[in-house]
């Protein structure tokens, strides 16, 4: 697979049609692959593939740094592919413009690969590899959404107050979201101060609280921004939440289907819910 | 002759101090991790060094959020409120060489102008036992920026893992020596030979490219995979750069003082609209240049002790060694 | 001898509908809990998840969130944009342990000053069940 990789993304750099490639590197030992932005074709070699592909690369494509280095393409799992459907349809990304490969995966050890039900890209402009006939390679959640909501809200409270305490503000999980791609955030934004800065425990409810909530309906469950966390917290529990909801009260699953409406661009006079008295 | 201490002597050192109200932090394993944080008992804390904790103990001296005031607002009249200090005493076990070698360089940092209050009252007050490392990851690099994996810089007592659960201890301040004191057995067990690291680069040749290489195409090239988030900063021990913000409404509020990052889009930016920082590769540049070329040549010290969270924790897999072995490789290969 | 609890009640109304109730209720001079803090805004559809949040922050100890009934709305959606809004908020604070009984909605018309006056009461007098929203206030304490 790896080497009709590198031969794709060599013929695309010499055809001129693509003036980068977002694609995975080396790794430090056990950890995931850094990121590679492929200018030459010469170095199309560092290309990897592996169970260590775990970052989502769409994440670059709302970086300026990466905009400016010209037409991209970019390597995508079917899991990563779907922050793309959103991004197109949030006008974020100019598909036509942008190149997709799209990698058959095996598995990357992450708790999101159990039961994957996408282990092709569905919409890429060329898929390379088929995946194999074994269950992919998948981590486990040391807490799931059940065990969560098995607590009492109390219990709950204190969980995350527990966890938000390790929260140091770095902001890392809105950094490798590809769908946190505000110019500016709106906990950058101080007239007014919507979002305390400091990592007290007020703080950071208010962060992660906002975090969550401007990726309902859009988060792609890529899992990047729990992976991305320094201090462990199970930020993607909040996402999981917000999808089962989203699923059950309007049948939506973000980045599924490009033709979907999106939740919150639209309504319906039939919505339900039985909270408004 | 070395003073010895059993594993479980040190556990009921630890548990006395807990019991007698002072602080006492520690690795500890949580969600997977190992970071540091308080102990509530002995049996948390992590007395090997299997794993470098992802956060460092500069925490402990220079919190990530700390209220310097608060005020009330009575009409025109503002009443100022000292925030009340933590007075207790701190301990921290089992912080690696590479942590413990912080300190001396925040002492710098917090005192070589304004002298810092907050974190001179709170150094005071802690003392910090370091365990001797012996094992290291990839990311380690302690050994490229002249320290080693028993280095004694900042530590009050190290502790060497002799294996079978024992530990020699090297007291090596009056603080150190205060909390050891008739708690050690003689012992004459050989403390093993510690490696460190392979050398990761030449610190001596990044100065020198440092010295002439600011416009040089490398931070363009070699920043791209750069997110921009706070995570090599926060976890760094020496980083130390903080944002000071009011929090409050009509009524009052505190004046807090936060860790900040270099790394931010808004960091450098301008109340005109201005960033002179705007690009990554502007951020990144100057984050090895802080380290590695100004601070050294003012002050004469690096500001990085090779602990290697920068590239362990970043989700791009970069921090301040890629960087430098790509700078590393460079020299070399104009050399050869 | 302490004071007794008086809760704190914000409520972020719509200028069209509920904001016109309420002051339908006070020329018809129908008593209600003084409890209340009203904010008016232009529509239930411009009120951020945020301000729900905020009230917390700022030591509320129940909100309301009320405005047009659906195909009232004066800006003729915007009630339907907040009830997705809410139906999604509300499972996050569910999530985190929020006592969803402090955070309420309504529907209140123009013309419906008494169940204006219904709601307010019902809210204070539940609310003074439950007590001030400690835990909220509490993270401000605890070191962060």
């Amino acid at each position: 697979m790896i080497e009709q990789l590198r031969e794709t993304c060599r013929r695309l750099l010499d055809e001129g049609s693509v003036q980068v490639i977002i694609g995975y590197g080396d790794s430090l030992p056990g950890k995931p692959a850094r990121p590679l932005f492929i200018r030459k074709s010469e170095d199309v070699d560092q290309l990897t593939w592996g169970p260590h592909c775990l970052p989502n690369l769409t994440a670059y494509l709302k970086r300026k740094e990466v905009k400016a280095l010209g037409n991209a393409a970019v390597i995508v799992k079917g899991c990563d592919e779907k922050a793309l459907v959103v991004l197109t349809k949030e006008s974020q990304v100019d598909r036509a413009s942008l190149h997709v490969i799209g990698m058959a995966c095996d598995g990357v050890c992450a708790p999101k690969c159990a039961g994957c039900k996408m282990r092709t890209p569905r919409f890429a402009d060329e898929v390379i590899g088929t995946p194999s006939d074994a269950e992919p390679k998948a981590g486990t959640r040391p807490v799931t959404l059940e065990d969560l909501m098995a607590k009492t809200p109390a219990e709950r409270w204190d969980f995350w107050k527990g966890e938000f305490a390790r929260c140091v503000k770095c902001y890392a999980c809105r950094q490798v979201c590809p769908l946190c791609y505000c110019e500016r955030c709106i906990a950058d934004k101080n007239r007014p101060q919507e979002i305390l800065t400091s990592a007290s425990l007020t703080g950071n409810f208010a962060w992660h609280i906002a975090r969550a909530f401007h990726l309902a309906a859009r988060c792609v469950e890529c899992g990047e921004c729990t992976r991305a966390c320094p201090a462990g917290i199970p930020l993607a529990l909040l996402n999981r939440a917000l999808a089962e909801q989203t699923e059950e009260s309007f049948g939506y699953q973000p980045g599924m289907d490009p033709d979907a409406e999106p939740v919150f661009g639209s309504w319906k006079a039939t919505d339900k819910e039985t909270f408004i008295r | 002759m070395s003073a010895i201490i059993h594993e479980s002597g040190l556990r009921t050192l630890i548990d006395g101090w807990l019991a007698s109200g002072k602080l006492v932090a520690a690795p500890v394993e949580v969600s997977g991790r190992v970071l540091y944080q308080r102990l509530k008992s002995s049996g948390e804390a992590i007395l090997e060094s299997r794993e470098r904790p992802a956060n460092s103990i500069k925490q402990f001296l220079f919190p990530r959020h700390q209220a310097l005031f608060r005020y009330r607002l009575n009409g025109k009249q503002v009443e100022l409120v000292d925030s009340a200090d933590d007075t207790r005493e701190q301990i921290i076990v089992a912080a690696r060489p590479c942590d413990a070698a912080s300190l001396p360089v925040l002492d710098h940092i917090f005192n070589c102008d304004c002298k810092d209050a907050g974190f001179d009252e709170a150094r005071q007050r802690t003392t910090v036992i370091a365990l001797a490392c012996n094992s290291h990851d990839e990311a380690c690099f302690c050994t490229s920026v002249g320290l080693g994996p028993s280095s004694e810089a900042g530590a009050d007592a190290l502790l060497v893992d002799l294996g079978d659960s024992e530990f020699e201890v090297r007291v090596l301040t009056d603080k150190g020596r205060k909390l050891f004191e008739g708690r050690t057995e003689p012992g004459t067990r050989e403390a093993p030979a510690l490696e460190g690291p392979p050398r990761k680069f030449d610190a001596g040749a990044v100065r020198q490219f440092l010295a002439n290489g600011f416009d040089n195409p490398l931070w363009g090239e070699e920043s791209v995979g750069c997110l921009g988030c706070g995570v090599c900063t926060y976890t760094c021990p020496v980083c130390h750069c903080f944002d000071m913000v009011d929090e409050g409404n009509a009524a009052g509020g505190e004046r807090v003082r936060n860790w900040d990052s270099c790394q931010f889009q808004m960091f450098t930016q301008h109340a005109s609209g201005h960033n002179p920082r705007a690009t990554q590769s502007q951020r990144q540049r100057q984050r090895i240049y802080h380290k590695f070329s100004i601070y050294p040549e003012r002050f004469g010290a690096l500001l990085c002790t090779g602990c290697g969270n920068c590239a362990r924790n970043c989700p791009a897999g970069l921090g301040v060694l890629r960087l430098l072995e790509k700078i590393d490789s460079r020299v070399r290969q104009q050399h050869v | 001898m302490s004071e007794p609890f008086e809760p704190k009640i914000v409520a972020y109304v719509c200028n069209w509908c509920t904001y016109l109730g309420a002051d339908l209720a006070g020329t018809n001079r129908l008593e209600y809990p003084s409890n209340v803090r009203i904010i008016r805004l232009p529509c239930t559809g411009r009120i951020d998840f945020n301000l729900i949040v905020k009230a917390f922050e700022m030591g509320a100890d129940s909100v309301l969130i009320s405005g047009c009934h659906p195909a009232d709305c004066h800006y003729t959606a915007g009630n339907y944009h907040a009830r997705r809004r809410w139906i999604l908020f509300r499972r996050l604070l569910d999530t985190l342990g929020i006592e969803m009984d402090r955070i309420n909605f309504t529907w209140i018309s123009a013309a419906e000053g008494k169940k204006w006056q219904k709601v307010i009461t019902d809210i204070t007098e539940k609310t003074r069940a439950l007590g001030p929203y400690k835990a909220y206030r509490e993270l401000h304490e605890v070191a962060g």
